[in-house]
């Protein structure tokens, strides 16, 4: 009990201003480090101050400086307890880079995510494929834009390059923008949707497969599988797999949220998923460009078989990367305890 | 102060956290509509920096319109995301927004929230924001406890109130220069002894209230004090007593029983 409640103010008033001009030194710098007399002095105001909330907290009615005393407390408490990442750490171009090794290591580590996307979009892909084969009048409600119905005439648009009113790189760079902007968005809300328990991505993934399906069956029809090939790999071996791994990524949400909270390593989680996103939006990017200055140059031009080859070459060298590259885990689990070797 | 306000201040949402040290401490949680505005000003930022940057990106590439556009869309997209994230990550969990409306982005835990956390709940803004105008979000907020949005139960994270520190001013009855009951230091020491502290706390809090009070509840409340504490504790001179009103006799027992004004240094 504080009977004397303003000798008590009195006497504490100079330990939270102390208390207070530290914080807001700490506060405007994040990137400040305490010296030892500092750290000293703020540990020990912060307990003096502590125990004077306490008392306050039961030993007066005195709801304004409660509040004040909680909020200083609460402030400090913040700081005290946490280690911001220290500056240098931050801007090493070689913590940066690790993305390029990490992104493969963490697709491995949860691969098994990735092979349910996998088996989602198939199952799309079977719908697709098998409506339009048993029932070609399906296209029109499957295939929604309108140059996806009439190969034939798309075939022939593209080839002559009448698909293209400006001819040049710079068409191309802006169709890349959007391309890569577009991509990354349903890619990024594939698996964002991991949130709904995985079943917005399973639909996505699965209404993204039955257009592929679609698509691929309805021009082999017709006898354009060639181009069709040619059109779509250089830069689908790319598209596609990345957005499997936002699909990847967003089962691997929905699992996470579906464990018990004690359960969760959410720390380390959110990493993985943060890096599986960062790593299909550069795939993602080498896509786009792809698709712009390449994918839509024909036959005259560029011959559908070096096309093929080159989308051949991508698919491997993805491939490879994806499997070799990065740090090998020790037996074939595909569970990992290694901690975080970074922080 | 009105009553409104105190109904407000109790129900409104918050966490309690309890430190190691055994310290409980409490909070704000910051509802939807500060953090709308706070959204508001920001997208407002990022719409003027991309912009900007963009007529300098335009004029840079007037030869190259195309390459132009290219940077545009693409920097617009990294900005759009960059921007929050970014900033609550490396200050304080605050946007431009947010420091204004005094907001800031904490852990669960009431700890700052790392660098993840601020791309995470960021990133998944392309989920809160569905359909159209974050109703996805906003409907996460409303249902929540902890006023989170998807994005923000994602990463752990909240959005408490965080207004400018500011200690509480001094109790008013202390300003008083001249206290009539020190003339009885006798009786005035008796006061202090005599009185319980759940009935001091009574008589401040009475006091401090004075302002929430509805005039014929603080009349009341003021009297039936006075009268207790004149008939049961400390019978000051009736001479002396029908001079004051009832507030004046606990503001006068109030600064005996607190502040600086009492018998013993008056006895010297």
């Amino acid at each position: 009990m504080i009977l004397d409640l303003e000798r008590f103010q009195r006497q504490a008033r100079p330990r939270w201003r102390d208390l207070e001009s530290l914080l807001a030194a700490l506060e405007s710098r994040p990137d400040r480090r305490l010296n030892p007399a500092e750290a000293e002095q703020l540990q020990e105001l912060y307990a003096q101050t502590a125990a004077d909330l306490n008392r306050v907290t039961h030993g007066a009615l005195a709801h304004e400086l409660r509040q004040y005393l909680e909020r200083l407390v609460a402030r400090v408490y913040a700081e005290l307890y946490f280690a911001p990442p220290v500056r240098s750490e931050i801007w090493k171009p070689r913590r940066w880079l690790r993305i390029f090794t990490a992104f493969p290591e963490t697709f491995r580590r949860h691969a098994r995510y990735f092979a349910l996307a996998v088996l989602v979009t198939l199952l799309g892909c079977a719908f697709g494929g098998l409506a339009v084969r048993y029932d070609p009048a399906s296209v029109d409600v499957l295939l929604p834009a309108d140059y996806l119905r009439n190969p034939g005439q798309r075939v022939h648009e593209e080839e002559q390059g009448q698909g293209r009113h400006l001819d040049s790189a710079q068409t191309e760079a802006a169709f890349s923008a959007q391309l890569i902007r577009h991509n990354i968005q349903v890619a990024l809300l594939a698996a964002a949707l991991g949130v709904t328990f995985g079943i917005g991505t399973a639909l996505l993934l699965f209404e993204n497969g039955v257009l592929l399906g679609a698509v691929a069956v309805h021009y082999t029809r017709q006898g354009f599988g060639l181009f069709m090939t040619a059109w779509l790999l250089p830069h689908g071996v790319f598209e596609i797999p990345s957005i499997l791994i936002a699909g990847q990524a967003g089962f691997y949400l929905a699992r996470l949220l579906l464990r018990r909270r004690e359960d969760r390593n959410v720390r380390q989680s959110m990493r993985e998923w943060l890096v599986l996103v960062a790593g299909l939006a550069i795939m993602l990017v080498w896509a786009g460009l792809m698709e712009a200055f390449f994918s839509q140059h024909h036959a005259p031009v560029l011959p559908y078989g070096f096309k093929v080859a080159v989308a051949a070459a991508e698919l491997v060298l993805l491939t490879i990367y994806l499997l070799m590259i990065g740090r090998r885990e020790t037996g074939t689990g595909a569970r990992s305890t290694v901690p975080p070797e970074y922080r | 102060m009105t009553d409104t306000q105190l109904t407000r201040a109790a129900t409104a949402a918050e966490l309690t956290i309890a430190t190691p040290e055994g310290v409980l401490f409490r909070l704000p949680l910051a509802g939807p509509a500060s953090r709308l505005y706070a959204m508001l000003l920001d997208t407002a930022i990022v719409l003027g920096t991309v912009n900007g940057v963009g007529l300098l990106v335009y004029w840079t590439f007037s030869k190259a319109p195309g390459f132009g556009f290219m940077v545009i869309t693409l920097a617009e997209f990294a900005i759009g995301f960059a921007y929050s994230a970014l900033l609550e990550g490396f200050w304080n969990g605050q946007t431009i927004g947010k420091r204004l409306f005094h907001l800031r982005v904490m852990d669960q835990d009431g700890l700052p929230l790392r660098i993840e956390q601020a791309w995470v709940r960021n990133l998944m803004r392309v989920f809160d924001a569905l359909p159209f105008a974050y109703l996805v979000g906003g409907l996460s907020v409303l249902s929540s406890p902890l006023m989170q949005r998807f994005g923000d139960r994602v990463a752990g994270t909240l959005v408490v109130r965080q207004t400018p520190l500011a200690a509480p001013a001094e109790e008013f009855w202390m300003r008083q220069k001249y206290n009539s009951f020190m003339d009885y230091p006798a009786i005035a020491m008796k006061l202090r002894r005599a009185t319980t502290p759940e009935l001091a706390t009574l008589i401040q809090d009475a006091l401090r209230r004075r302002n929430e009070l509805a005039a014929y509840a603080r009349r009341e409340i003021y009297r039936e004090l006075a009268t207790y504490l004149q008939s049961e504790i400390s019978p000051f001179p009736d001479e002396l007593v029908e001079r004051l009103s009832d507030e004046q006799y606990l503001i006068n027992a109030a600064s005996i029983l607190f502040g600086d004004q009492r018998p013993s240094r008056d006895q010297r």
